[in-house]
């Protein structure tokens, strides 16, 4: 039923924006601008995947990876989350490019409708980067320390990773 | 810090490569890594275009503005200072509007010049004010209508229904920013003196001026 109505989300957007573009004569160009911006953008953050890409798939390949899962799943099982998923649950709130290669590895060697693939997905789609952004917004003013918000944004964090591994349970098994 | 994390991960990768024997499997996956550095940014790219060329049609249309005016109540509440003085609502309301959209590129400028106004208000500039914790930690935990990314990296990886996670998303996204919000809320410092030294009238004026201006802003684009 979730599957059903998730499937129908992205085609009833397409469809309205193509109602857009019906009327307005102009829509059509917007869409070309934005998906132009797009591609920049895409083709812009490639030298940074690739530097990424090749530490994690220097980190999987070199057993780093499996030595991780092998200790720490005895933890990751008493609080319910899969141990697969610790390399993203730790560079997601670093860096964004980082979590996209560390999500697209664990994808690849887990499968992405796997239980820890769709906790993966969840994750990702639900947290944002955490410490460029509180550095970001706090270098715009003279405040000296934001200790407060990066404790509640990490508390936050920690939240969506067990809450995903208990709505994966809920909603695919 | 990216450059540390990078360095620290090959260390690791090095070390461990060397205890596990497998230092070929390593060079390998050198080279293995830089192609699919490109090949997954490629196969993201299709998804990509179409997705920011949907996003701008619908900014275009007025969904910012939609949105800013649905969440205008919520927020209020959870920014009491800004909108009271009226310093950064705007930048907040269209910030958040922008991160629920996924406009990440919009959204940092107007949180960014919120974040400038909401200085200049802070009674004491060392220590970080409510409303700035709220919107740095808004900023980190923001809900996503539409995660694009993680449904075309999930499509690029093979999966059988890659749309299948964003109900779960949704309410994973919305659990956590209440109980964030929620936090900001019972942590803020300024509740008290708010409460104490404000008389009723003068709130009703500043409502009134509030939606004086907010049906000023409605002429007007976001963008």
């Amino acid at each position: 039923m979730t599957e059903f109505i998730s499937s129908l989300i992205i085609p009833a957007v397409i469809l309205a924006v193509g109602a857009v573009m019906f009327r307005r004569a102009d829509a059509f160009e917007w869409f070309v601008r934005g998906a132009r911006d797009g591609m920049k953008t895409t083709v812009s953050i490639i030298p940074t995947m690739t530097a990424l890409m090749v530490a994690l798939s220097m980190f999987s390949a070199s057993g780093a990876a499996d030595l991780i899962v092998k200790y720490l799943s005895g933890v990751c099982s008493a609080v319910g989350i899969p141990s697969e998923i610790l390399p993203l649950a730790v560079t997601r709130p670093i860096s964004g490019s980082a979590a996209s290669s560390a999500f697209a590895e664990l994808l690849d060697s887990v499968g992405p409708d796997s239980i820890a693939g769709l906790c993966a997905s969840v994750i990702m789609g639900s947290s944002d980067t955490l410490i460029y952004v509180i550095a970001l917004y706090f270098g715009k003013t003279r405040v000296k320390k934001a200790g407060r918000a990066f404790l509640i944004a990490s508390l936050s964090a920690l939240l969506c990773l067990f809450l995903s591994s208990l709505l994966v349970r809920i909603f695919f098994s | 810090m990216l450059g540390k994390c990078f360095f620290i991960i090959c260390l690791i990768s090095c070390v461990s490569a060397g205890i596990n024997g497998n230092i070929g499997a390593l060079s390998s996956a050198i080279l293995n890594g830089a192609g699919r550095g490109v090949t997954l940014s490629l196969s993201m790219l299709g998804m990509m275009c179409l997705w920011c060329g949907i996003i701008e049609v619908l900014r275009q249309i007025g969904a910012v503005r939609f949105l800013s005016r649905l969440m205008r109540p919520l927020l209020s509440r959870l920014f009491p200072s800004a909108f009271e003085s009226g310093e950064g609502d705007e930048e907040i309301v269209a910030a958040t509007a922008a991160n629920m959209l996924g406009i990440a590129n919009a959204a940092t400028p107007f949180a960014l010049s919120a974040m400038e106004k909401l200085d200049r208000i802070n009674p004491d500039p060392e220590r970080a004010s409510d409303d700035m914790v709220t919107l740095a930690v808004l900023g980190t935990s923001s809900i996503n209508l539409l995660p694009t990314t993680v449904i075309t990296l999930r499509h690029a990886a093979g999966s059988v229904s890659p749309y299948c996670i964003i109900i779960p998303v949704w309410i994973c996204s919305v659990f956590c920013t209440g109980f964030a919000m929620l936090l900001c809320r019972l942590t803020c410092h300024e509740k008290k003196v708010r409460s104490e030294g404000k008389p009723a009238g003068k709130m009703r004026t500043n409502k009134i001026n509030d939606r004086h201006k907010s049906g000023e802003r409605s002429g007007q684009s976001h963008d």
